[in-house]
């Protein structure tokens, strides 16, 4: 494409993204402001491949749209009728923020700016690419998240496991949803085998092109989510206890392997070349399941029904 | 000096893990967990005694591209601060909860809690802090939820709001530095920021960001609600460590990172700011009707004091003036969250023993529960910074910087600020060396008062009689 | 010709000041999440935006790999406050 069409389409993306921003935003039924928001994840996943993210595309698409839109949607059929949202603040007060705002906007934007003149292709980027073949694979972005930076990776998958436990922590989970009709119940009988299919396919080809143990376990989880939804007694979803295990699993396997490697090698997480990329898997798979069973019971909304049960035993 | 770095963090989180994963015995692997991250912690001090400030380089890989985790004489402080005052909460705690689903719900997430706070403050890395921050904030209003009230439920969603909130500003501060600086560690970030718009805009949105999650006045509207409606324990952990962390994360900013970014402006402004806490803190905690809120002022206005001594210390020209300030500062942040601590756990044992904390009908609480009294008596002088607690000599120290840079509205905001400290600590004495209508017996539980009784020695004499020490080891080992 | 990452970096900002506009403004507490999550996409806009290099160059993944965080993060905290919301709005039928 000649670089004027291509900044035709950025403009018109952007404009797209801005006019989605705002009527996820402000308008007035909330319910469409959800809907809004779920689109605006969309187009927000198309930039991140326009950009040359495809993992994060994915990622977006998977997550941030799909599973935080399930969520939010989820949330609002809780809400009882009539619970509205509550008016917004006066109108002296938006002008006021808004002020503030647009001068931190204004002081950012000019701070860009400045930069932009000196941008060159930075010197942690030619330090991945160079230290790539001992990493283990071949995705720079998968090295980066299990390798290079993985204790990042491991405290994420804990905060993943602590918001599990505050939700679980809060209450029941949320009422089934009524087995589905026959025609969406024939095509969630497709579309499960195709997720899993896929999710598994993702988590192995990680390793040498997009993909990898978030975006695989995000479709596992949809997966889950789509047999809840359909109410489907075949698709007989792990029983609780193995959730719970399986949810604290994905950071446990990576903690012990990154100890392991400390006793190894001296220094925490240090993966020696030659098992990088099995230790990587590993961890990868483990990962793929916390993240699959974290998202579901989240969705899920509260604990399962005979987690911490022994409400009313004597000793409890 | 690598593997007990590691285990600090480590043991935490593996505690918590096993506590998730295994719930019937969450309380002895929590109790466990605790009393093997405190001993890590010790096996740190020994390696950094030995070694000096050192780093390790996660992974192998060179800072910049990996993650850096360092140690200094303020990481080590901080440290063992949370590890004593964590293993002091973790005995009331096991206690505390008596019905066995509370428990399995209190232990993992107080584990996980306790690993951000050591891999926040172990953290050299820019986003590496975000992550622990993140940790941090969603484990401590998971556990700000768990007393079940409606207040409480609805004081964790603020608390959680603000928090994120705050946190993107960071990240996003976190941004602009990476796009202009092309790293993360902190130290390569820090030998490049100056006065460039970037450096400055990245300061200004990470500050704010770290001030909403350290409460400073005017943003500390979120606090009082989130730590009087949360359980026992769990107040006390985040007036104690949890906005500490916050105040500490912007130590080390203005500190480290960006001490030429800095203008004498932003710090007056802060600096006022502080002054405005420790006033209107201290002004609402003598309002309050009950001591949990009591004691959440309390912490709005503690903070205004830490704040007020950045401030200062950071347009202090370099001198006797200025090394003063920085141990007190770091003193003060300790006494208090050994003092309050205490005071919220026992605060707790009143509660639970008297079945509400109102002030007004306090009477006879001293001969009830006179090791609970006692230790609300220790917490209060160290609250107060009366000799001879820690809080006495910082104090003192900030009050001299103060005076040495001619600061006299911060010296009138300090003297009324301990004033009106003195009027509430005495209020609640008063009333709970006050007659009650009964005749009582006293009453001595060791699980539910010793914890506190022990923190507030602590506070009151062991770190105001020990505590001199503390001057020359920052020096050393900066 | 405009930089396309420089068009987009902008966009960040102005997204993630949108956001936060909102977040303070709006009541509502699913309301502030979605501005909070739209803050969010802002910040990343612009950490993906310096990582752009155009058609011939491979991207930096490094913020590639922070954005991925990221997400993962905020789709955590969403649910936990979903599910406070939940909880909340629950008890006042107790």
């Amino acid at each position: 494409m000649t670089p004027g069409a291509l900044l035709y389409l950025d403009l018109l993306m952007m404009g797209l993204m801005l006019v989605l921003a705002v009527g996820a935003l402000y308008a007035r039924s909330l319910r469409h402001a959800v809907i809004l928001f779920i689109v605006f994840g969309l187009v927000v996943a198309l930039v991140w491949a326009r950009l040359r993210a495809p993992d994060i595309a994915l990622a977006e698409a998977a997550i941030g749209s799909g599973l935080a839109g399930a969520l939010l949607l989820a949330a609002l059929r809780d809400r009882r009728r009539g619970a509205e949202s509550a008016p917004r603040s006066p109108a002296w007060q938006v002008v006021a923020v808004g002020a503030v705002v647009a001068g931190l906007v204004l002081l950012l934007a000019w701070a860009f700016l400045d930069l932009q003149g000196e941008r060159a292709n930075g010197p942690l980027a030619d330090t991945v690419r160079a230290n790539l073949d001992v990493s283990g694979v071949s995705n720079p972005v998968t090295a980066v998240l299990l390798n290079f930076r993985a204790y990042d990776t491991l405290l994420e998958l804990t905060v993943l496991l602590a918001a599990l436990l505050g939700v679980m922590s809060l209450g029941p989970q949320r009422p089934p949803m009524d087995a589905a009709e026959p025609m969406a119940a024939g095509l969630i009988g497709w579309l499960i085998p195709l997720l899993i299919v896929a999710g598994s396919y993702l988590l192995w080809v990680g390793a040498h092109a997009p993909g990898g143990a978030f975006q695989a376990g995000a479709l596992l989880a949809a997966a889950a989510v789509l047999a809840d939804l359909g109410g489907r007694r075949e698709f007989r979803l792990p029983g609780q206890t193995w959730l719970r295990l399986l949810a604290v699993a994905g950071c446990a396997v990576f903690t012990l392997v990154g100890l392991a490697a400390l006793i190894g090698s001296g220094v925490l997480l240090q993966l020696p070349p030659d098992w990088a990329g099995s230790l990587i898997l590993l961890i990868e798979l483990f990962a793929t399941a916390s993240i699959a069973s974290a998202l579901f019971l989240v969705y899920l909304g509260g604990h399962p029904p005979s987690w911490n049960s022994r409400e009313g035993h004597p000793d409890a | 000096m690598n593997e007990s770095m590691a285990l600090t963090i480590a043991l935490p989180l593996l505690g918590g893990l096993f506590a998730a994963a295994w719930p019937r015995r969450c309380v002895s692997i929590g109790i466990a967990s605790v009393v093997l991250s405190t001993l890590a912690v010790g096996w740190l001090w020994f390696s950094l005694d030995a070694q000096g400030p050192s780093d390790q380089a996660l992974g192998g890989w060179t800072p910049g591209l990996g993650i850096r985790l360092h140690v200094d004489a303020l990481s080590i402080l901080m440290l063992s601060m949370t590890a004593l005052v964590v293993l002091a909460i973790s005995v009331y705690a096991s206690h505390y909860f008596t019905r066995r689903s509370q428990a399995a719900r209190f232990w993992p997430l107080w584990l996980l809690m306790v690993a951000a706070l050591n891999g926040l403050f172990l953290a050299g890395d820019l986003f590496n802090l975000y992550v622990t921050l993140e940790l941090l904030g969603l484990s401590a209003v998971a556990l700000t939820a768990l007393g079940g009230n409606r207040a409480g439920i609805a004081a964790a969603l603020r608390y959680l709001m603000i928090g994120l909130l705050g946190s993107m500003g960071y990240l996003a501060g976190v941004a602009m530095l990476y796009a202009a600086f092309g790293t993360l560690d902190m130290q390569q970030v820090a030998a490049q920021t100056g006065e460039d718009p970037v450096s400055q805009a990245a300061l200004i949105v990470m500050t704010t960001g770290l001030l909403l999650k350290s409460a400073l006045f005017p943003l500390h509207f979120w606090l009082p609600p989130a730590h009087s409606n949360a359980p026992a324990p769990v107040s006390a952990a985040l007036s104690a460590l949890v906005v500490k962390a916050g105040f500490y994360l912007v130590l080390r900013l203005w500190t480290e990172v960006f001490p030429d970014t800095i203008s004498e402006h932003g710090a007056t402004l802060v600096a006022l700011l502080g002054a405005g806490a420790i006033l209107w803190g201290s002004w609402q905690a003598l309002q309050a009707e009950r001591l949990k809120l009591l004691a959440a002022y309390s912490t709005v206005a503690q903070l205004g004091y830490l704040f007020v001594a950045l401030a200062l210390f950071i347009s202090a020209p370099p001198g006797l003036a200025r090394e003063l300030l920085f141990g007190a500062l770091v003193l003060m942040a300790l006494t208090h969250a050994f003092a309050k601590s205490s005071l919220f756990l026992a605060i707790g044992v009143i509660l639970h023993r008297s079945g509400h904390d109102r002030i007004a009908e306090l009477g006879g609480t001293a001969q009830r529960l006179p090791a609970t009294t006692f230790a609300i008596a220790l917490a209060g002088v160290a609250l107060i910074g009366l000799p001879p607690s820690g809080a006495f000599l910082g104090k003192w120290r900030l009050l001299y910087g103060a005076i040495s840079l001619e600061q006299w509205l911060l010296v009138v905001v300090i003297g009324i600020g301990s004033l009106l400290a003195a009027a509430y600590v005495f209020r609640v004495l008063g009333h709970a060396f006050g007659r009650s209508a009964y005749s009582l017996q006293a009453f001595h539980s060791i699980h539910e008062e010793w914890p506190a009784l022990l923190l507030a020695l602590t506070a009151t004499l062991l770190l105001g009689f020990g505590s001199a020490w503390i001057w020359p080891f920052l020096e050393h080992m900066a | 010709m405009p930089d396309p990452a420089t068009l987009y970096g902008l966009l960040g900002i102005v997204l993630a000041g949108l956001g936060v506009h909102a977040a303070i403004v709006q009541r509502d507490s699913i309301r502030r999440l979605l501005a909070i999550n739209v803050m969010g996409v802002g910040v990343f806009l612009v950490l993906i935006a310096t990582a752009y290099f155009g058609p011939d160059q491979d991207p930096d993944p490094i913020p590639h790999a922070l954005v991925l965080t990221g997400i993962v993060v905020a789709v955590a905290a969403t649910a936990l406050a979903l599910a406070l919301l939940r909880a909340f709005e629950r008890s006042e039928d107790e």
